[in-house]
């Protein structure tokens, strides 16, 4: 094949860019670092819930021994 | 562990019903508990007003979903998640919408690692990756983000190790194991080993696991739980006895009754060998064996594990060390040595303490 047609060929687009992929990762570190943020922010609350609740019994458990 | 402190000393009671063990076969699908089996649980809406005292397992019917598919949480995992918090909080989805619509949420400091010293005593060293697992802090979410598959090789669990290290997400106890294991790897001073509780409340079972760590003629743990005295303990022990005395100690001022514990054997320092951990070398009833029983049982264990005259039933050769010519693949397993388990239910009305061989299956990964 003559190199100007290897110039003019189109490129078949089945395959992701650099600077594509560059991108999806830069989107999955984005997604990944807000993921962790809302997982943290949730174990907060889930854990004040779990020593709520862990308090509230063992005061009954007492109240009940008494 | 960074949450709260227990309030052991206002709280002689048990600890009400928890969550369960953070261990899994299965996926970010839903599976239900049996009996000793390792299979992810669901907490109901009616456990929501109930608290955990520490690990368990299977609790009569309380789950937990599983990560299975990597970082970040693809979307039916992540959803899943968001749906068990708005069923299990009071408040679910007032809550579940303030953090997910949130604009700005605090982002948590990502914890350096630990970085080993050789000016550093073993004890420091131990407490640095302590600190560490509190930073990242105990799993409350109920969706355990690293799947631990106990039968695989340690290649592989130690893979998951640098990916808990790579991710820093909160963890529980079977993780913080795999971890503790991970960066004590390479201080051949310092023999790790698992122990395994399962303890009894209200008619439910408990599961938990802590690292046994032994340097130099004194014992230790280290790992996580949702109450301090259930995972890290300062290498001041002087016989295994002791120390597993002592969580049953820490369990019974939760009025759980301990019913069984599983001494594992050492595990290797060389994190590429595919051998699997050895979890269950020892399993004592505890609920059969007198106090003064256990600790002979206990003591004679740490004794041979100390002379290391125990093999576990997987133990192979690396692969590197097969002769060439020979196939790579591994070893067809051997029927496994004689594992100890002592006053386990006889049905035949033996009392001998010793069981007869187990098979076990070996599930393996290939390479």
């Amino acid at each position: 094949m003559e190199p100007a047609c290897r110039k003019d060929k189109p490129k078949l687009n089945s395959t992701p860019t650099r600077g594509d992929r560059a991108k999806q990762k830069s989107a999955q570190q984005e997604q990944k670092q807000r993921q962790r943020a809302e997982i943290y922010a949730l174990n907060k609350v889930m854990t004040e819930l779990e020593q709520q609740q862990f308090e509230a019994f063992c005061k009954q458990m007492q109240s009940q021994g008494e | 562990m960074t949450g709260p402190n227990a309030t052991t000393s206002a709280c002689s009671s048990a600890a009400k019903m928890g969550r369960q063990r953070s261990k899994s076969t299965s996926g970010s699908t839903y599976s239900n508990s049996k009996p000793g089996a390792e299979s992810a649980t669901l907490s109901t809406p009616n456990n929501a007003g109930r608290s955990s005292g520490e690990e368990d397992e299977k609790d009569g019917g309380v789950l937990f979903y599983v990560n299975r598919t990597g970082f970040p949480i693809e979307g039916v995992t992540w959803e899943r998640m968001w749906t068990h918090v708005a069923k299990v909080h009071p408040d679910g989805q007032d809550i579940v919408r303030k953090i997910r619509n949130a604009a700005y949420l605090p982002k948590h400091p990502v914890p350096p690692v630990p970085n080993f010293k050789p000016s550093m005593s073993v004890p420091d060293w131990l407490l640095a990756i302590q600190n560490y697992m509190k930073t990242l802090q105990y799993n409350h979410t109920g969706t355990q983000f690293f799947e631990i598959r106990k039968t695989r090789p340690l290649c592989g669990l130690m893979e998951t190790a640098r990916e808990m290290i790579r991710e820093s997400l909160p963890i529980k106890c079977l993780e913080a194991v795999i971890l503790g294991i991970y960066l004590t790897n390479g201080l051949t001073s310092v023999e790790r080993f698992p122990i395994s509780f399962k303890t009894q409340f209200s008619g439910n079972h408990f599961h938990h696991v802590v690292l046994g760590v032994y340097c130099n003629g004194r014992y230790g743990t280290l790992g996580m739980s949702r109450r301090q005295d259930l995972m890290d303990k300062a290498l001041t022990f002087r016989t295994l006895s002791e120390l597993v005395l002592e969580f049953e100690d820490s369990y019974r001022r939760y009025q759980h009754t301990l019913k069984k514990v599983k001494i594992g054997l050492y595990v290797p320092h060389d994190p590429h060998i595919f051998q699997p951990i050895e979890w269950k070398y020892l399993v004592l009833n505890a609920a059969r064996l007198g106090r003064e029983d256990m600790r002979k049982e206990l003591e004679k264990h740490g004794r041979d594990m100390r002379m290391k005259i125990l093999k576990s039933s997987t133990a192979q050769s690396p692969i590197k060390e097969r002769s060439r010519g020979k196939s790579l693949s591994p070893r067809r397993r051997q029927i496994s040595p004689q594992r100890r388990h002592v006053h386990r239910r006889d049905k035949s009305g033996d009392l001998d303490r010793w069981q007869s061989i187990l098979r076990r299956k070996c599930v393996g990964e290939g390479m």
